[in-house]
């Protein structure tokens, strides 16, 4: 019943992932099939011709050419990558070296306000970006940032997320492990470094391997705040091309996605930690 | 998975990206074209004018001499400068005395020959008038006979008629019966005079319509100046052959208003027919005159007599304006004669056929009238018959009634009576045929000869020789010696040593008085640029020769070519020799242009529009790039070099693209090169 139950489980299961899984699969084929076969499939969707859009599994005419093209002949997509890049590794470290001592100060320390503090690091987490999209271009365009790329990485890096997500590991050590460094006569810097970080980097690894993808993805800010194309994030990228190069955006499609898929392998278990802290409660 | 190959991976992963990054902005690179660009140039657009040509003489000084004279020798040679009085070129003497000897007997012979034609025009001349005085005595000795005759006929006939009345009174018949006869015989005299007369008329209309033909066929002769018809062919021929005419939707025939036949017919002269006295050349008058046979030559026999049957009526003169006797409507207008007269041109000289094409039409117009003639005559014979028959009858009724021997005897009378009338009838036939042939002999002999012009050609060509005599004679008295007439340059030398010479030029000078001028030429399109008066730069075969401020004396295009135009710059005394080669350079310069750029950079689209590709910066993924852009322009004017376009399209400080290494197109990235 038991071994039924659970093959009913793994199928009803593997259902679900490659109906995840599909769009990935979609992006691979598309990358390695023929132009006028992805015109021919997506010209109902992407141009002007009538009836349902379709696709098929396998490419009747497999191609490298979007591939190559894009390696190759697409430097804009090389330039936009390492924007990407550049502002993904600032993020996660302004993320770090501000976030962390702001996650330990709320989840060990005992401060007037520090209920109000976190209520309000919880709001503002909540609130979406077309809410605050205003407020921050008036700040940004007073401090003479806007159209650089410290427009984007600046609201990022001061982000309440990872703090919350950093806030509940710190939150998870015991206070005896605490008391007892304290009473060995480490202070509170020591504490925090010798005890907190280690005890707390699955929160660490997690948060920036969500805010990763996070950051890797953006593309409100980017469009909001970035107007030289120079400066344009990946991201951008693909909302560029049309049906005369699908090829090439599903081919830009994968490479986007090499990056993150490396660092989710690297770091999943971080990720799972994270995930499950974040939706648990004390 | 391991972490540590997880690394690795990710590692290489970003290797390689950093690796396409390279790859990919290598091949970016490559596809960008490195431009040259210039800022729109503030200038005035200036053609120029350059043509290659030489020095040539404005006036040329031919010398010639007479043809056919053999050259002893030739003193100068192409190029050589001679002056005036300078001995160019010597004649054999002994050829030239030669020549002049042949002119001289030729000139002889020609004299002599103008003699012979002149003796045989008058030979001609005096045959012609000894024909038209012997046409002229046989007419009037034919004329008188035939009257003669007449005149004894008649009498006859009188006699008789006279010897049956007699009897008939003499037998004692009733006046009743007489009168009855009487009548019968005026009736039939009547009849016999209208008999004759349609005769007479049937004659004159046949003689008319050869007379008529004749004209035809002369002036159709005379007009390509030939010797016209010969006496024999004006002799009416085919009389007895005429068609039958044709006339017009109104019945009527055209024939020319003043009928040159009535120049035919001419008026007896008193006494000329009655005993042959008087020269034919003082009766008659020079041209040809026709016949009308209206009088007989007894005057006793003229008026009162009712058997006269030549009537006065058919005098031409008499007829209407516009009929004739035959009702043939004279207003029309159908004439060859008048026709080709008032062209005032010589036709070509007419083929046989066209003659006869001649002949009948003039044939056709007379056909309707001869045929109503000939049934006139017809029927008035038939009427004369018919009252002869009656009359006869009732003669043979009298007779019947009365005795055996006064019956006979008045069947002798009226017999008698009948063979003069007869006789007289025949008579006048006779007397009106023999008017007629002897009116066509004159005619004929009055038709004046060909025109001969011989002697008076002799006599041109004589004068002629005279005149080249005294041309030899001339150059004998100069020793065969020819002189150059004025200073000059020799150009051309058309005569050889021990050659004859021709009848044109033998030695061509260029006139130095009259100066030299700079001839060249230029093309269509050069010559927009360039017109008389412009001041322009002739550059000679030395190096310092350079000769500014020249006026263009005429731009004119070059005969027998309609894109190539010859330009004519006069020059001064004592500038370049004749014949020496020369450039012209001149330069126009237009108004001042705003936008003016190099032609390098226009091009022309697939419209044929021109347009200039501007570098525009662009913002891209890139970085700031510089772009080529299309802007379709107008070109108000150009030259080799540069073009000035119309503003508003460019302004002063857009770069234009003048050359690159690649191909560039609208849209094409670009880097301007330093």
């Amino acid at each position: 019943m038991k071994k039924i139950g659970g093959a009913v489980m793994v199928t009803v299961l593997g259902i679900l992932a490659l109906i995840v899984v599909f769009p990935i699969f979609f992006a691979v084929t598309g990358a390695i099939t023929s132009q006028w076969e992805l015109e021919e499939y997506l010209s109902p969707v992407l141009g002007n011709a009538d009836g349902m859009a379709g696709w098929s599994l396998l490419p009747r005419a497999p191609s490298l050419r979007s591939l190559v093209g894009i390696l190759m002949d697409s430097p804009q997509f090389f330039a936009m990558f390492w924007n990407s890049l550049k502002i993904t590794l600032c993020v996660l470290a302004g993320q770090v070296i501000v976030g962390i001592p702001a996650a330990w100060g709320l989840a060990r320390f005992q401060f007037p306000g520090r209920g109000l503090v976190l209520m309000l690091y919880i709001v503002l987490m909540l609130m979406p970006f077309q809410v605050l999209m205003f407020p921050e271009y008036l700040v940004l365009n007073d401090l003479g940032l806007l159209d650089t790329h410290a427009a984007v990485i600046l609201p990022a890096v001061f982000s309440t997320f990872p703090v919350f997500i950093m806030y509940r590991f710190f939150e998870a050590i015991p206070e005896a492990i605490l008391e007892a460094a304290r009473m060995d006569g480490a202070g509170n810097f020591q504490i925090f470094l010798r005890i907190g970080l280690p005890l707390g980097a699955p929160g660490v690894m997690s948060s920036v391997i969500l805010n990763f993808l996070d950051s890797w993805n953006m593309i409100e800010q980017p469009m909001t705040f970035l107007k030289t194309k120079a400066l344009w994030p990946l991201s951008l990228f693909l909302p560029e091309i049309g049906l005369e190069e699908a090829g090439t955006g599903f081919a830009a499609a994968i490479l986007m996605l090499l990056p993150a898929l490396l660092l989710f392998l690297s770091g999943q278990e971080y990720l799972e930690q994270g995930i499950a802290a974040a939706a648990l409660k004390e | 998975m391991k972490k540590r190959r997880l690394l690795q991976i990710t590692g290489v992963f970003f290797a390689l990206m950093i690796c396409f990054t390279i790859l990919s902005r290598a091949a970016y690179q490559e596809g960008t074209a490195v431009v040259h660009t210039n800022k729109p140039m503030n200038m005035a657009i200036s053609h120029e004018v350059k043509a290659a040509g030489k020095v040539v003489q404005n006036q040329k000084i031919a010398v010639t001499t007479e043809a056919d004279l053999r050259v002893a020798s030739v003193e100068i040679a192409e190029g050589q400068r001679v002056s005036r009085g300078d001995l160019l070129f010597t004649l054999d003497q002994n050829w030239l005395r030669e020549k002049i000897l042949n002119q001289q007997q030729e000139m002889e012979k020609q004299q002599l020959s103008v003699k012979d034609a002149k003796s045989q025009n008058e030979v001609s001349r005096q045959q012609k008038a000894n024909e038209q005085a012997q046409a002229a005595e046989n007419y009037s000795l034919s004329t008188g006979r035939a009257n003669t005759v007449l005149a004894r006929a008649k009498r006859n006939l009188e006699e008789a008629k006279k010897r049956l009345r007699e009897f008939r009174e003499n037998s004692g018949q009733s006046n009743e019966d007489s009168s009855v006869e009487t009548a019968l015989e005026e009736a039939c005299q009547e009849k016999a005079e209208a008999y004759i007369q349609a005769q007479q008329e049937l004659t004159q209309l046949q003689w008319k319509i050869e007379n008529e033909v004749n004209i035809a066929l002369n002036a159709a002769m005379n007009g390509t100046g030939g010797a016209g018809l010969s006496a024999a062919e004006t002799v009416l021929t085919g009389s007895a052959d005429v068609l039958p005419l044709e006339d017009d939707a109104d019945g009527n025939f055209l024939i020319e208003e003043n009928d040159p036949g009535e120049a035919l017919f001419f008026d007896t002269p008193e006494g000329a027919g009655e005993n042959g006295s008087g020269t034919a050349a003082d009766s008659f008058p020079a041209e040809t005159q026709g016949y009308i046979d209206e009088e007989p030559s007894d005057p006793s026999l003229q008026e009162d007599d009712p058997g006269l049957i030549i009537e006065d009526d058919i005098l031409l003169e008499d007829m209407p304006d516009d009929t004739d006797s035959y009702g043939i409507d004279r207003t029309g207008t159908a004439d060859l004669e008048t026709e080709e007269s008032e062209q005032g041109e010589t036709p070509a000289s007419p083929t046989q056929e066209e003659l006869n094409r001649i002949e009948q039409s003039v044939r056709d117009r007379y056909k309707i009238p001869l045929e109503n003639a000939r049934k006139k005559v017809e029927t008035a014979k038939e009427e004369k018959e018919a009252a002869e028959q009656a009359l006869a009858q009732y003669q043979q009724e009298r007779l019947s009634a009365s005795s055996a021997s006064n019956a006979q005897t008045e069947q002798t009378l009226i017999d008698q009576v009948k063979a003069a009338q007869d006789a007289y009838v025949d008579a006048c036939l006779a007397a009106n045929e023999a008017a007629v042939t002897s009116g066509r002999s004159i005619a004929a002999a009055g038709i004046p000869n060909a025109s001969n012009s011989s002697d008076r050609m002799n006599e041109i060509t004589y004068e002629q020789m005279e005149l080249t005599l005294e041309k030899l004679e001339e150059l004998e008295r100069a020793q065969g010696k020819i002189y150059a007439p004025a200073d000059g340059l020799v150009t051309k030398v058309c005569i050889q040593t021990g050659e004859k010479t021709g009848d044109t030029t033998a030695i061509l000078l260029a006139d130095l008085s009259r100066g030299s001028s700079f001839q060249g030429e230029i093309t269509e399109e050069q010559e927009k640029y360039i017109g008389t008066g412009d001041a322009v730069t002739l550059t000679g075969p030395g190096k310092n020769e350079k000769y500014e401020d020249l006026a263009v004396s005429s731009v004119t295009a070059k005969e027998g070519s309609s894109s190539v135009y010859q330009v004519k710059v006069q020059l001064p005394a004592d500038t370049m020799e004749i014949g020496a080669a020369a450039t012209l350079d001149f330069v126009r310069k237009s108004e001042i242009y705003n936008v003016c750029v190099p032609l390098s950079a226009l091009h022309l689209d697939e419209k044929n529009q021109p347009y200039v590709l501007v570098v525009d910066q662009v913002d891209s993924v890139m970085g700031t790039e510089q772009k080529a852009r299309k802007v379709s322009v107008t070109i108000l004017e150009k030259n080799e070099s540069y073009a000035a376009l119309a503003e508003g399209a460019i302004s002063s400080q857009q770069e234009i693209i003048v050359s690159s290494d690649k191909a560039v197109d609208d849209g094409s990235r670009v880097r301007v090169s330093g």
